[in-house]
């Protein structure tokens, strides 16, 4: 029998927590992370074993990824995202040879190989045109609520051209189109377009090969979705779970570094 | 012979009266409000009011900044690196080095003695950097703006921005006030964060004696200290610093009038 092993994500805005025994999870959380980061790491577990009708002392082993990894002390191993992505990619879409995660507030383009090893990566963390936080900011200068942009976007007849790339700027030119009387779904056309782009820039810079899984918060919008296989003419894997995909990939770490130890 | 110099910002529109390209008879600011053409005119009224001229005694109006062609009734419009290079050297002979921060956008410009361009750098594409991002501090951190430069000077150890992208440092600035970072080290380390940005254009551009801040931010003596801290060395400010683009193209249009007058072809005029 397989050991219980969690793997928890602990991102900028989310912790996400996986539970994973042998091939299966068998359980999973996703709770907000605040300024208390370590006890928010511990309530991602708390809830996990929860969700999976377990007690902490049956965890065999707990990996941490994301940038508050380093405050999962209770672990025993922590591991990049761009690893853990990659992983957790190769995972549920084995034939993944590109990942395009989109975060909160970071976007990652991450070449893959056919074992599901990071090849190349290209990383934007340093400016928020083109994460999860441009959409979230833009969404609330059209007073909407980030879960409902997706599908109103879609709706768009006349999608408008967003030119700023700055977040501020584009919140500007948001409140602009508005008082020009041009519809929010049109204006969330334009605004989803823009990530696209951007997104694109980062892929390019890796080299784009089929078959290409998007994942991270963003891929849940299915406005993004759907922009993206469009530009990139393209079929794109998209799983339930996408968001969970940092927290899987820290978890099969976790595995191997078991199963490379009871070896 | 009045000329009048109008600098259309994103922000604001700042105007000047200009006598004999000497004497500054008045000045003026009204919010632009997305509307360039509004603010170009109610500039012009107060600009009149206060320097007691009527509107058909200015000779020659001259705009700039990024509404510049926003005035049907402009006789000239040039670029706002040219103006605000013209004016700082107007504020300050001894000037080589300009910092124009407004609140889109921000350069850094080398200039000759006679207020000449040789040189540039400009960040238009993102806020960290320019004014905008001040304007949004103020409003999270609930600082009103002209309180935010004062209450920095009280700072004792500066909290320094690591993000350099507007947004992302405002969840660092959030996340420092949870922390319980004390207001002037937190307002000290965001004019410090605009400082470096400006430091970054400055050195493209090189640094050359003296420096002369110029923009919405010479009223801000938290951000005119942590600019001359960061580059190490002394910065001209003047309270008419905010005004040196609409000051500059007065200038340039008074030049281009006197050409005209002498009868150079006026496309030549401008030099």
């Amino acid at each position: 029998m397989s050991a219980l092993v969690a793997g928890m994500d602990i991102g900028s805005t989310t912790a996400k927590c996986v539970l994973l025994e042998g091939k299966e999870i068998v359980g999973k959380s996703l709770s907000p992370v605040g300024v208390d980061i370590v006890k928010d790491a511990e309530v991602a577990l708390e809830l996990a074993l929860r969700d999976a009708r377990r007690e902490r002392s049956e965890a065999a082993f707990i990996a941490g990824t994301g940038y508050g990894r380093y405050k999962v002390y209770f672990g025993q191993l922590t591991v990049t995202e761009i690893s853990c992505h990659a992983r957790g990619a190769h995972f549920l879409f084995p034939g993944t040879r590109l990942v395009l995660d989109i975060g909160g507030q970071d976007t990652k383009a991450i070449r893959v190989g056919s074992s599901g090893e990071v090849i190349d990566f290209a990383m934007n963390d340093k400016c928020a045109a083109g994460t999860g936080r441009f959409l979230e900011v833009c969404a609330n200068a059209l007073g909407f609520d980030i879960g409902e942009i997706g599908p109103l976007s879609l709706q768009a007849r006349h999608p408008l051209k967003v030119t700023s790339t700055c977040t501020v700027f584009a919140e500007s030119e948001v409140t602009s189109f508005v008082s020009r009387g041009k519809e929010p779904k049109d204006i969330l056309a334009g605004l989803h377009a823009s990530i696209v782009s951007r997104s694109l820039s980062l892929m390019q810079r890796v080299g784009i090969e089929p078959e290409v899984t998007f994942t991270g918060g963003v891929s849940r919008n299915e406005g993004m979705v759907l922009a993206l296989r469009r530009r990139l003419g393209a079929p794109v894997n998209v799983s339930p779970l996408s968001q969970f995909m940092g927290a899987l990939g820290a978890a099969l770490a976790g595995q191997a570094r078991c199963e490379g130890a009871a070896a | 012979m009045i000329t009048c110099g109008l600098d259309v910002g994103s922000s604001s529109t700042k105007g000047v009266l200009l006598e004999d390209g000497r004497r500054i008879l008045g000045t003026a600011i009204e919010p632009t409000r997305g509307n360039p053409a509004a603010a170009a005119r109610r500039v012009l009224e107060v600009l009149g009011e206060e320097g007691n001229v009527l509107t058909g005694d200015i000779d020659y109006v001259c705009t700039t900044g990024f509404g510049r062609s926003g005035l049907p009734e402009r006789d000239l419009q040039v670029s706002d690196i040219t103006s605000s290079g013209r004016g700082a050297v107007f504020l300050f002979p001894g000037t080589r080095h300009v910092v124009d921060i407004g609140a889109q956008s921000s350069r850094a410009l080398a200039v000759t003695e006679t207020g000449k361009v040789t040189r540039f750098k400009m960040n238009e594409k993102c806020a960290a950097g320019a004014g905008r991002f001040v304007e949004r501090c103020s409003k999270y951190l609930q600082v009103p703006i002209g309180a935010m430069g004062p209450k920095a000077l009280d700072a004792e150890h500066p909290r320094l921005i690591s993000s350099v992208c507007a947004v992302l440092a405002e969840t660092e600035i959030i996340n420092n006030v949870a922390e319980g970072v004390p207001l002037p080290d937190m307002l000290m380390g965001i004019f410090l964060s605009l400082a470096q940005r400006s430091h970054a254009l400055m050195r493209y551009v090189g640094i050359a004696p003296e420096v002369t801040l110029v923009g919405g931010l010479v009223h801000n003596p938290g951000m005119v200290r942590a600019l001359s801290q960061t580059i190490g060395c002394p910065v001209n400010v003047s309270p008419q610093g905010h005004y040196a683009a609409a000051l500059g193209s007065a200038m340039l249009g008074r030049a281009r009038k006197l050409r005209i007058e002498q009868g150079v072809s006026p496309s030549a005029a401008v030099a």
